[in-house]
């Protein structure tokens, strides 16, 4: 049953890891090696990778990372909330791709937002670590309290629904308020600084786009309408 | 297209009846491990490895 739903995830994570990929070959890596420049040490001597090891294992890095939310959250989580998404076809994915976006980077961006090397932040490794693991949480969850509100007042007018959608999206801000401050030093241009944040912004957005541009491409599996016979219990 | 009764719950139980335990568990290990080490492990050579993508995806927890 999930395999047909698995495969597409894969499918689609194959699609979208090899997009992004192609953004950290292209974009990523030589924005961040320029952006080095602004470093004064790091105080360890400098990375104990080779330039060439970083520029390949960040391109593989870029394409697992679409391969990981293929998998995980258009194979598993599609087949799984698929019922409660809203729209049909491609809405649906969007939804999904947007929930996606706002777990894994969206929210967690609220309190740490992208930092360019030559930056140093405040607050200690650890401390933002768990910061932006909380963050995905809480992420994960106004997601979820978006498709509730959606699910109840989807008999109302347009506007009501769309309100009530969005609304438990202020719930961010409850975070953004409670986090410690990070104040932050170096020597990049601040409009160096919005470039880099908004191109990586426009990074992630064009993976999930991707992702739930050939989600939606493959169309959903003959299996669904089969499945619904399948029983439920294995006893 | 949808049975009108198919919901998250059925979804869920659908899973339950057709996966084993193991499954579950192998799979979730695989997505956490993969996600972790690409977010979050500091270790120095994996960190320097992917320096470029983590600038480039925004996790700047290093």
């Amino acid at each position: 049953m999930t395999t047909d739903h698995l495969e597409r995830g894969a499918l689609a994570g194959v699609g979208g890891g090899l997009t992004y990929g192609l953004f950290v070959a292209t974009v990523g890596n030589s924005f961040t090696a320029g952006l080095e420049t602004f470093e004064h040490g790091h105080g360890g001597g400098g990375p104990v990778v080779s330039g060439l090891t970083t520029t390949l294992a960040s391109v593989g890095g870029g394409v697992l990372w679409g391969l990981l939310f293929g998998v995980a959250v258009f194979g598993v989580g599609y087949y799984l909330l698929e019922p409660a998404l809203p729209g049909t076809g491609a809405t649906k994915r969007l939804a999904l791709a947007g929930a996606g976006f706002l777990t894994v980077s969206g929210a967690p961006w609220l309190v740490l937002p992208p930092q360019p090397p030559g930056v140093e932040q405040a607050l200690p490794t650890e401390t933002r670590l768990a910061w932006y693991g909380g963050l995905m949480v809480v992420g994960a969850l106004v997601a979820v309290a978006c498709g509730l509100a959606y699910r109840w007042t989807a008999g109302r007018s347009r506007v009501v629904t769309a309100a009530a959608t969005l609304a438990p999206l202020a719930l961010l801000a409850v975070p953004v308020v409670l986090a410690p401050a990070n104040p932050v030093h170096g020597d990049v241009p601040a409009a160096l600084v919005a470039a880099y944040r908004w191109t990586v912004v426009f990074g992630q957005a064009l993976l999930w786009a991707t992702l739930a541009a050939v989600h939606a491409w493959l169309g959903d599996p003959a299996t669904t309408q089969v499945d619904t016979d399948y029983p439920a219990t294995a006893d | 297209m949808q049975p009108t009764d198919d919901s998250v719950y059925d979804r869920f139980e659908r899973a339950r009846a057709s996966l084993s335990g193991t499954q579950v568990a192998v799979g979730v290990a695989l997505v956490a491990a993969l996600g972790f080490a690409l977010l979050f492990v500091q270790e120095p050579m994996l960190h320097d490895s992917l320096h470029n993508f983590r600038h480039s995806a925004g996790i700047t927890c290093h």
